[in-house]
């Protein structure tokens, strides 16, 4: 095998695990909160300058700093979840189509884009961070060291979120509302506060993506874009609501995105991953593996 | 089932937000333009012009440099006594906003000659919007002068009224392979193979065409191998395969069409992935913005690019002109600023020579156009004349090269600053 395709089978697996990462705060809160969150991107656009500014104004190690900026995103998704939808989920509670909801996120999307473009202006900027731009040598293979952190922090954090929901009391009302949220809150699940919470916990993910990718990804407001399709298209791929299927969805993208380039113009793979999408979509809707929202 | 509805409905909004989000806000009103013209007469207060730029959209801070060099010229202008053959009429420009799209430049374009009867247009950035509101102006019969926007199509309709200062999109791609020739002949290094590296657009795609017809026109096409001929999409999240199909087609030379974003990605990867060769050529745009060199720190070094603006320029009259921009504005002027300053001054030489706002004479003195001197010979170019087809004859382009962080023009060496020298072929990676 080349190098250049070993090189891109580890690019692959690196872009692959980030971008499952990143789909799984969508994931989550579609899974228990039943809210499609369209502002997904710009939650990962906050997550970017949140660590951005913090690496520029502090200097401390941008991987430290995610023990700050975590819970700062937390407070603003629980806050979002308990200002601003939680009144439209109410008043939409007995509607079939529940249309507000959406409109409403996609509404928060432009405002934080927009937003960041009053505060930042358009330009791209870059973080110079003490990882910007290191390489691990494998052999003959190179494999960027900023990437490959950024991996193994969303394995780590994956694993928290699993032990979190399985493990725990709080898990298992978040579960148990996600399940059914009449019976959960029959027994005694105040659902709107898990509501929140599970919004906390799915923005912060979401930031924490963010912020993973200042040290080798340029920020600028309108940046959650790019992703924001590829989030939706890989929830999509690895059934909505389900924490393994966003993972192996991501790789899947990430591997056919960088093997897949080796074999054609780097036009046609982001061509071949919708086709893939639709296809999944026509014939497996419930998602390429099949698994159940296992909440 | 259910499921399936769902989802397409979620597509469906995503989809129109998609459209939404790359629309725009209704354009800004006009001032209040509601006085009558008086009927053309000799002597006339003010000379209307429409200035139709993308002032909302992606692109609006490049809407914004452009209408600032208009700007500063028309103030100029009118501060030197205005148009003295029409007794000293002042320059009004009005700002239309084509919003980055088509069909709104087109409306906009018709308001600006149906309501603010203004007697020339100029515009519009983006070949995709210049294109249609071209015709538009022409139907009407007004002159139309185009600062900056490449596509060859513009001036090769045999339009009446179109004039267009900026160098066509094949004419970038020519003087790329005429920059690459001449770097090779000075050093007497002979690069053997090429690369092409291109965001798959039309801007892209057209420039690549470009590259093959010229090539033959040039005789490169025996001496040169494309060993690589990759459009990417400029929106991809990661650039790593594209650098990784660089490095095992191995090219001598990599010829760029990049916008800001991907162009850093794209050195930044290189510099990550060590992706070595003789000269990495770009085609302006993302590689002539400063924004560029900011982001990439010293892996923007070395980087060639053709350009339309010498930014290190030492002829009095650009250091004078960048001297008024910065003073006015408060930042240095941006490349997009200086093609929308000579046009201003361009249609006011035309408006001294025909003394009149009637369009079809300003026209007709716009197709004479012959300057050599003065403030619109801002351009890295000796002499202003359209030819027949309202292309600017003379517009060619400079080559320039970022060294330790700074723009420096190397090429051709009548316009580079004397000291300048290009360093080619490019040290490695593991040298720098």
């Amino acid at each position: 095998m080349s190098v250049a395709m070993k090189e891109s089978i580890f690019n692959g697996l690196l872009m692959g695990g980030v971008y499952g990462f990143m789909a799984l705060g969508l994931t989550l809160i579609f899974g228990i909160v039943k809210v499609i969150n369209f502002a997904h991107g710009s939650f990962i656009m906050v997550g970017m300058f949140t660590g951005y500014w913090f690496w520029v104004l502090t200097h401390i190690d941008p991987y430290l700093s995610l023990l700050i900026i975590v819970p700062l995103l937390f407070l603003l998704g629980y806050q979002v979840q308990n200002v601003l939808i939680k009144p439209v989920l109410k008043s939409e509670a007995e509607v079939r189509e529940p249309i507000g909801i959406l409109v409403l996120t996609a509404g928060l999307w432009l405002f934080l884009d927009n937003l960041a473009l009053l505060l930042f202006g358009p330009n791209f900027r870059t973080a110079e961070t003490p990882y910007t731009g290191q390489m691990f040598k494998a052999g003959d293979v190179l494999i960027s060291a900023p990437k490959l952190y950024a991996f193994l922090i969303s394995l780590a954090t994956t694993g928290i979120l699993y032990i979190l929901l399985k493990k725990t009391l709080l898990g298992k009302a978040i579960r148990a509302t996600g399940q059914n949220r009449q019976v959960a809150s029959l027994m005694g699940v105040d659902i709107y506060k898990i509501y929140n919470i599970s919004f906390g916990l799915g923005v912060a993910l979401t930031g924490v993506t963010g912020a993973l990718l200042v040290p080798f990804y340029p920020v600028y407001p309108n940046v959650g874009f790019v992703f924001d399709i590829r989030a939706f298209m890989i929830v999509v791929l690895g059934g909505l609501g389900s924490i393994p299927g966003a993972l192996l969805g991501g790789l899947i993208v990430g591997l056919i995105e960088s093997v897949g380039a080796q074999f054609m113009a780097t036009s046609w793979t982001a061509g071949l991953i919708f086709v893939i999408f639709l296809l999944v979509l026509y014939l497996r809707p419930e998602g390429m593996f099949g698994f159940k929202e296992e909440w | 089932m259910k499921r399936i509805s769902v989802i397409a409905v979620l597509l469906l909004i995503f989809l129109v937000q998609c459209a939404l989000c790359s629309g725009c806000a209704p354009s800004e009103k006009k001032e209040a333009e509601k006085k009558e013209e008086k009927p053309a007469a000799e002597k006339v207060e003010e000379v209307r012009v429409g200035i139709l730029l993308p002032f909302t959209g992606a692109v609006a801070i490049i809407g914004e440099h452009n209408w600032k060099g208009h700007e500063l010229a028309a103030k100029e202008i009118n501060e030197a006594g205005g148009i003295k053959s029409l007794g000293g009429a002042k320059l009004k420009l009005i700002k239309a906003d084509s919003c980055s799209d088509p069909k709104v430049g087109m409306t906009e374009c018709e308001k600006l000659i149906v309501e603010n009867k203004v007697v020339t247009i100029m515009g519009a950035y983006q070949s995709a919007v210049t294109y249609p509101t071209t015709a538009v102006a022409e139907k009407y019969k007004i002159p139309y002068i185009v600062p900056v926007a490449v596509k060859d199509d513009i001036t090769d309709r045999g339009f009446k009224y179109t004039f267009r200062l900026a160098a066509k999109a094949s004419w970038w791609a020519r003087d790329q392979l005429k920059f690459m020739m001449w770097l090779a002949e000075q050093s007497g290094v002979q690069p053997e193979t090429i690369a092409f590296v291109y965001e798959n657009t039309d801007w892209g795609k057209s420039t690549r065409d470009g590259w093959l017809k010229w090539m033959k026109d040039l005789g490169l096409d025996q001496k040169l191998k494309i060993v690589l001929d990759e459009p990417y999409p400029a929106d991809a999240p990661d650039m790593t395969p594209v650098i990784l199909k660089l490095k095992e087609a191995k090219p001598d030379i990599v010829f760029l069409v990049s916008y800001t974003g991907d162009a850093i990605k794209l050195s930044n990867t290189m510099a990550e992935m060590k992706f070595d060769c003789m000269a990495l050529i770009g085609n302006g745009a993302g590689h002539m913005d400063p924004v560029f060199v900011e982001s990439c720190g010293k892996n923007a070094d070395y980087t060639f690019s053709v350009a339309e603006f010498a930014p290190d320029s030492d002829d009095p009259l650009v250091l004078k002109v960048r001297a008024a921009f910065e003073k006015e504005y408060g930042y240095p002027m941006p490349e997009p600023s200086v093609n929308g300053y000579a046009c201003t001054y361009i249609l006011a030489d035309a408006l001294e020579r025909c003394g009149s706002t009637d369009p079809e004479k300003i026209r007709n003195a716009l197709a004479e156009t012959h300057i050599t001197e003065g403030p619109a010979t801002v351009v890295p170019f000796d002499i202003i004349e359209f030819g027949p087809d309202g292309q600017s004859i003379h517009s060619s382009l400079v080559g320039v090269q970022v060294q330790n962080g700074q723009f420096k023009t190397v090429w051709p060496p009548g316009v580079a600053p004397a000291g300048n020298k290009p360093i080619f072929p490019i040290p490695k990676w593991e040298e720098r």
